[in-house]
């Protein structure tokens, strides 16, 4: 006759008797504390102050009100920023007495000190853009060759071969 | 200190995380007899239960920090004790010695006990050390997860969903896993029956 699950399971149970002599527990306490003082001396500071930081960034919770709040503070400065009561950097706008120091100073200066107007104030004649930057892009200017073509009825009267009259 | 007057879990924890050991030492006499019964079942071993049963709680205290109290300590320090003895006996091997030779007196008055042993049963005739030693050679033959499973459900009486939160495994799983234990034990005890 086979075992029954029924009787497996109380077979099973009576395994939760296997227990350890009486005291044991409390001696194993002792011995627990008695490795732990010995685990201390072992130790460096620093290993220890190492160990109490990982485990403390693993408990490191970001709260919630922290997200809203770092939105609000963006919100604010862009707010700020947008409606131009307060500028970055203000020496940006006041550029007209920079251009005329940038224009006095020689040929060779540093592109870098050179600062944006963006008030659209700025005298463009006042660079000398043949000395700092080397034209890259080719310009299309007018052919002195090409002439002029007038249109008739839809069709360049210039391009038009003598028979088609 | 009874269990009972003993304060709760969450305040135990808290009172440890900052710095008090005897708090811990609570959560030591809590929670040791059945933290050993697990790792003595799943390794067979007392020596091995022994030494395990301090690693663990040595882990639990350095990590006690960590705990945010997401699960509870029970299920926590479960965790790691079947972590950490899984990981023992797959590196240890296959090697099985019983060491605790008597089982607890208190087995006697048992009422599973009694009925087990009572006429028309087949474990009748078996006395009582040599069923102690069937039926850990029985749970040694399961591989350690199955061993986890059954020891956590059969033995220490943990619900379903309890022993899933510990492994971390789905309530399935667990299910699956104690039909197919419950299957070869059945069959590792006839064959010993039949000898």
């Amino acid at each position: 006759m086979m075992l029954d699950e029924q009787q497996l399971q109380k077979l099973l149970r009576l395994k939760r008797f296997e227990q350890p002599p009486p005291g044991y527990f409390d001696r194993t306490l002792n011995e627990f504390h008695r490795r732990q003082r010995e685990e201390l001396l072992r130790r460096s500071a620093l290993q220890i102050w190492f160990e109490r930081f990982i485990s403390g960034l693993w408990s490191f919770r970001v709260p919630t009100y922290a997200y809203g709040a770092a939105f609000g503070a963006f919100l604010a400065a862009a707010t700020i920023v947008g409606s131009g009561v307060w500028a970055p950097d203000r020496e940006t706008v006041e550029t007209s007495s920079d251009l005329a120091r940038v224009a006095s100073s020689p040929p060779g200066i540093e592109l870098s000190s050179y600062r944006l107007g963006l008030s659209g104030d700025v005298d463009w004649s006042n660079f000398d853009r043949s000395s700092v930057s080397p034209r890259v892009v080719p310009v299309l200017r007018p052919s002195q060759s090409a002439l002029p073509r007038y249109v008739l009825d839809g069709r360049p009267v210039s391009y038009e071969a003598s028979f088609s009259f | 200190m009874d269990d009972q007057n003993l304060p709760d879990d969450e305040t135990l924890v808290r009172q440890t995380q900052s710095g008090d050991t005897r708090a811990f030492d609570l959560l030591w006499h809590k929670y040791s007899p059945r933290i050993y019964s697990l790792i003595y079942n799943m390794t067979a071993n007392h020596e091995d239960a022994n030494d395990l049963l301090l690693e663990v709680f040595a882990k639990a205290y350095r990590s006690i920090n960590g705990f945010r109290g997401k699960s509870s300590f029970y299920t926590w320090i479960h965790a790691i004790a079947v972590n950490m003895t899984i990981n023992f006996v797959k590196k240890r091997g296959r090697r099985f010695q019983m060491s605790l030779d008597d089982l607890d007196a208190n087995v006697q008055n048992d009422k599973e006990f009694i009925d087990l042993t009572a006429a028309n049963t087949p474990v009748r005739e078996v006395d009582l050390s040599e069923l102690q030693h069937r039926l850990n050679e029985a749970m040694m033959k399961l591989s350690v997860e199955h061993r986890a499973v059954v020891t956590m459900f059969d033995i220490q009486g943990m619900a379903h969903a309890e022993i899933a939160k510990v492994l971390g495994i789905p309530e399935a799983t667990v299910r699956s896993r104690l039909f197919y234990a419950d299957r070869q034990l059945q069959n590792y005890l006839e064959e010993f029956r039949k000898k």
